[in-house]
């Protein structure tokens, strides 16, 4: 019998692969096209040498005042290098900053620990830990509580106070946005009509009238003679927004797990809550991981209007700085360029984790 | 067949769901209403001890500030009332020419993602990565202070044809004065649309009766062009360019754009732009590959697939998004009260407030007029949707 040898494979034709074939196909296709490719190319050649040259080659990076940035040609990253401190921590003791970074190390901790746990321990280990990391961040920073010496809010300020504000606004909104979200599908008309206002409420409403509303209103609201504090009250007020917006991304995940799911709750015997919690909760939070996390990104980004009512985060340490006596030589470039950066690694790489997600969850074979 | 046997089962009190749901709702609504109370009683008490009026007598009393920018006349004189509705118009122009501007960059860009060209593409890509993921109001200061503000003085204006000019004071273009005849020249626009609306109904009934097609759209934008321009000269050309001229320290005449309503249009346009240009991606992704096989396998040429087959797919996609993001557009343009653009936020909740200390009564008329122009776009967009979503039949 004769085994049968297949050929070897033959190679692909020359005019397909190649430099040659792809530039023709992605870079002149038509006689238009091309027209626009070398436009482009021209630009880009006349823009980045000069732009680079300012931004590193020219630029200044030694020394701690305004004087050692003399070539005027490059960008003066002295400036940034002198504030770095007060951009990442505000004016918070220097001596004391190790605790912002057990706070920071805590987050990471427990974010590592919830992806990285047994499954069996995860839901009851890291859960509590995620909802007593605010208080005990509270504690630490303060300090007065546990012997250490008192750092008031008013210090609290830069970069690490956005991280902190965002992280423990979602933390108190995870439950209380699924709360919502359910109350919005309750059968119970009052509970429902509840719901349907305060999530439509957050929701419609600019988040800079909310903060004016945490900052002029909600004292009106306390009992006479308590002095509420400024951030606490800003917490409360971005709680309540990231709470609105992550009870429509429940809802959403809500409608889609199949109704077949809860049926086979039912025919269980499982009770409403048995039924919310261990069925449906578990596949909601899965589907919508990716909504969750483009919403924190949001709410990131939206920690930075805290500056409008004066609270020391990053985007306004900026503009202490660049209003400093001593560092009066126009270097906003630099400075907003530095804060964009820290917050666009932080928002893109957010949002390739929640597009990763995304694909993995998609079990469709379309295309 | 024997009926079966009725078992009789009565639940106890707190196992039925009615009774169940009864007591939760009586909870919650007696827990509101004690919260209510508290904060009600609270604010009377707070009020009354730092001496804050109430009520809405303060909107017929003199304002007594200026305003950057105004549409319609305004000066110290006028009363809060008047401010008011100063900033609202402010904010719905800022708002209008964002929602425009920001629309057409995304689609732009969004069809970018798809073309042929790879520099093109990997553009609209890095466009998109790039401004999402900055705060809107770092943007903001970037375009005030880092580049507006480093414009040169009034005398070394940037010019374009002595009509045009941009310094650190603003952008100041020619206006357009009417002069009486003019009134012809609106009717013939006016007249135009509701052609055109004549036309497009009489087209589209006669392509659906005999299916013979209209070139509908060269026809209209003829009488959109022809009978404003027949008006025009008919009537002797009633309007006058106004243009800007350098007088003393600064420019008069003409139309001026503040720089600050400069910077916010900027920031907004990019902004959103780039989240619209990500929902016409994923809008165009959305419509399934075989949908355009299919319409090539019936002999379609090119632009009437991307017309017929793939536009009206993908906007099912994209209007939701869409009117979600105006109204983020809309709720943003606040962060105008961060350089000083007079919107109803800076005005409203900024000056008046500070003056009259009456933060309930101005914190929720500003948060009432958001609302209401959020859902006007919410009805409008809805309205929008309802023609483009799939017409499922029955």
């Amino acid at each position: 019998m004769k085994e049968f040898k297949p050929l070897p494979d033959k190679p692909a034709p020359a005019d397909v692969v190649g430099v040659i074939p792809w530039l023709k196909d992605n870079l002149f296709p038509t006689p238009l096209n091309s027209l626009v490719t070398l436009a482009l190319l021209a630009f880009f050649v006349t823009v980045i040498p000069p732009l680079f040259d300012w931004l590193f080659f020219s630029a200044n990076w030694s020394g701690t005042t305004q004087d050692a940035c003399t070539n005027k040609d490059g960008a003066c990253w002295v400036f940034v290098i002198a504030w770095s401190k007060q951009f990442f921590y505000g004016s918070y003791p220097i001596e004391e900053v190790w605790r912002i970074h057990t706070c920071l190390i805590a987050l990471v901790a427990i974010i590592i620990a919830s992806f990285k746990l047994h499954k069996d321990l995860r839901n009851k280990v890291a859960i509590p830990l995620f909802l007593l990391l605010p208080f005990f961040s509270i504690v630490i920073l303060d300090g007065s509580l546990i012997g250490l010496a008192y750092v008031s809010t008013d210090y609290w300020g830069g970069f690490t106070l956005n991280v902190m504000l965002a992280a423990a606004s979602i933390i108190v909104a995870f439950p209380l946005s699924f709360l919502w979200a359910l109350g919005r599908r309750s059968d119970m008309p009052f509970i429902r009509s509840v719901s349907v206002i305060l999530i439509e409420f957050f929701r419609g409403v600019p988040v800079l009238a909310l903060f004016f509303m945490g900052s002029v209103m909600l004292p009106l609201f306390f009992p006479e003679g308590t002095n509420v504090d400024k951030l606490l009250r800003v917490w409360i007020v971005l709680t309540l927004f990231m709470s609105g917006y992550m009870a429509e991304v429940f809802r959403g995940g809500f409608q889609a797990v199949p109704s077949g799911q809860y049926e086979a709750a039912d025919s269980l015997g499982l009770g409403f809550w048995q039924k919310t919690l261990l069925i449906v909760l578990p596949q909601v939070i899965k589907i919508s991981m990716p909504n969750i996390l483009a919403t924190f990104v949001m709410l990131f980004k939206n920690t930075t209007f805290l500056l409008i009512i004066g609270i020391f985060e990053m985007l306004s340490t900026t503009q202490t700085a660049l209003a400093n006596s001593n560092w009066l030589g126009g270097h906003s470039t630099e400075g907003y360029l530095f804060v964009a950066v820290v917050f666009w690694i932080c928002c893109f790489s957010m949002s390739m984790i929640s597009s990763s997600i995304e694909r993995k969850l998609d079990t469709s074979h379309r295309n | 067949m024997s009926e079966k046997p009725q078992v009789k089962s009565s639940p106890s009190f707190f196992n039925n769901p009615r009774n169940r749901s009864l007591i939760y709702q009586f909870l919650l609504l007696a827990g509101l209403a004690y919260f209510f109370y508290g904060i009600i009683n609270n604010t009377l008490v707070n009020m009354e001890a730092r001496g804050i009026k109430s009520g809405y007598d303060f909107l017929f009393t003199t304002a007594g500030f200026d305003i950057l920018m105004s549409l319609i006349p305004y000066d110290a004189t006028y009363t809060y009332g008047r401010t008011f509705v100063v900033g609202l118009l402010n904010t719905i122009l800022v708002s209008t020419i964002g929602i425009v501007l920001a629309t057409i960059v995304g689609f732009l860009m969004g069809v970018a993602h798809f073309s042929k060209n790879w520099l093109i593409r990997k553009l609209a890509v890095a466009y998109i990565e790039t401004f999402r993921n900055i705060p809107l109001l770092l943007q903001i200061f970037f375009w005030y202070f880092a580049v507006l503000a480093t414009l040169p003085g009034a005398r070394q204006s940037l010019s374009i044809g002595e009509a045009i000019f941009l310094n650190v004071r603003g952008l100041y273009l020619p206006g357009l004065i009417a002069e009486p005849g003019a009134g012809f020249v609106y009717a013939a626009i006016g007249l135009a649309f509701t052609a055109i609306i004549f036309l497009v109904r009489w087209a589209r009934k006669r392509q659906n009766d005999t299916g013979q097609q209209f070139p509908v759209f060269l026809t209209s934008l003829g009488i959109l062009v022809g009978l404003p321009l027949v008006a025009l000269l008919l009537s002797g050309i009633p309007f006058v360019w106004d243009f800007p001229a350098l007088k003393g320290f600064n420019f008069r005449g003409g139309i001026t754009i503040i720089p600050e309503l400069m910077a916010l249009v900027l920031a907004l346009t990019v902004y959103t732009g780039a989240f619209i240009a990500e929902a016409v991606r994923a809008g165009v992704q959305a419509v399934p590959h075989g949908q355009t096989e299919a319409a090539r396998s019936l002999g379609l040429k090119e632009s009437k697939i991307m017309k017929l087959i793939i536009v009206p797919q993908a906007m099912r996609v994209i209007v939701p998004l869409l009117n979600s993001e105006y109204q983020s557009l809309v709720k943003n343009s606040t962060l105008a009260t961060a350089i000083g653009y007079p919107d109803l936020f800076t005005v409203f909740v900024g000056t008046t407030l500070n003056q009259t200390g009456q933060a309930i009564e101005i914190v929720f008329m500003t948060m009432a007029v958001y609302f209401v122009i959020n859902m006007s776009i919410s009805f409008v967009m809805n309205r929008f949707n309802a023609s483009v979503e799939l017409a499922e039949r029955n």
